[in-house]
């Protein structure tokens, strides 16, 4: 079971304008800040909000959701003591609330899902598209995964003693990906692996590895920054150095207290 | 009224989220739904709220929604009139 990535983005990499990416006034002004960030990244990665029609399935993943709305409203619902609840930020919440927004944005009323599965959310959501792609359930998939941090959360995590030694981290990642190479495929999955045992970097390059010139991403929980879709990121960063001319990189993760994953990316040929 | 009418303009920019928009471009006559504001049933319930949390205003029938909810002028006099 193999796939081809098309045009991948990261939120860092997002240039257009809000406005111009989520034109519908209405659905942007309730969105929250990882809500615009993520939704952006996707009509970024599309090319526009006329593109979102063209995928037959939207496949988010988070490890969090949408915290800043999740505590707006589980605050409302102490202060206000179970009465006269926004319904705002209850709508907001949820972890399909990106999903959601894209397909309203592009009238686009395809399978759509939401993986939240901690740092597996990503990988999860992977192989479901995979999986549609192999099976022809689905021509082209948009796949991404999203994150974001909060002060609160920042401040308990704090306490329990996750950052001594990484720092607290946010993103967004969006992807198209199809069964065939396209005009626009820049690489391929050809190997989604999990959940397996620990692994070292020289047991990976062993056992994945297909040629000596490929090159390792290795993210174990002594990785710097951390959210739980970190993952999608650094997919992102394989998919860079294929672009760049490495034929096949070994992508492993293992981070924030899941068992590891495996994805090997190679270049077209 | 003209206070009342600044201050519900305010409340509806703040728990609305009307980006880019200013009390004094807020035409208090102007329809809230459809044509003028653009608000929807979402916000109809946003709007409920604000008239409960800050006036202790109640609807006190679904019925009469339409009317006090046609522009922040009528918002401003179902407050005045029934306002505790």
């Amino acid at each position: 079971m193999r796939c081809f990535v098309g045009k991948i983005v990261t939120h860092e990499e997002v240039q257009s304008d809000l406005k111009q990416l989520i034109p519908d006034a209405a659905l942007r002004r309730r969105m929250s800040r990882v809500v615009k960030m993520a939704v952006s990244t996707a009509v970024e990665c599309l090319g526009g909000v006329a593109e979102i029609p063209r995928v037959d399935a939207i496949l988010t993943a988070t490890g969090w959701g949408c915290l800043a709305d999740s505590e707006k409203f589980l605050r409302n619902l102490i202060t206000e003591q179970e009465q006269l609840l926004n319904p705002t930020p209850f709508i907001q919440s949820t972890f399909n609330t990106v999903g959601g927004q894209i397909a309203l944005l592009g009238h686009n009323h395809c399978y759509n899902l939401t993986y939240v599965n901690r740092s597996h959310s990503f990988e999860d959501a992977l192989l479901d598209g995979m999986m549609r792609l192999a099976d022809g359930e689905s021509r082209r998939v948009l796949l991404g995964a999203f994150d974001e941090m909060i002060p609160s959360l920042e401040t308990i995590t704090r306490r329990m003693g996750w950052w001594r030694h990484h720092t607290a981290g946010e993103g967004s990642c969006f992807m198209t990906l199809t069964p065939e190479r396209e005009a626009d495929s820049v690489a391929q999955v050809v190997q989604l692996d999990f959940p397996i045992e620990e692994l070292s970097a020289e047991e990976c390059r062993v056992r994945y590895a297909t040629t000596p010139d490929a090159e390792l991403i290795y993210c174990d929980a002594t990785y710097e920054e951390l959210y739980p879709t970190r993952s999608a990121a650094r997919f992102s960063e394989a998919v860079q150095r294929i672009k760049a001319g490495t034929k096949e990189v070994v992508l492993y993760n293992n981070c924030m207290g899941m068992r590891p994953t495996v994805l090997v990316l190679q270049w077209l040929g | 009224m003209e206070q009342l009418i600044l201050e519900l303009k305010e409340h509806l920019i703040e728990e609305l989220n009307l980006e880019d928009i200013t009390p004094e471009e807020i035409d208090a006559e102007a329809p809230l739904f459809g044509d003028g504001l653009g608000l929807d049933s979402i916000d109809a319930l946003e709007i409920i709220l604000i008239l409960e949390k800050n006036y202790g205003v109640r609807l006190a029938n679904t019925a009469e929604a339409k009317p006090v909810f046609y522009s922040v002028k009528t918002l401003a006099e179902y407050v005045m009139q029934n306002r505790k």
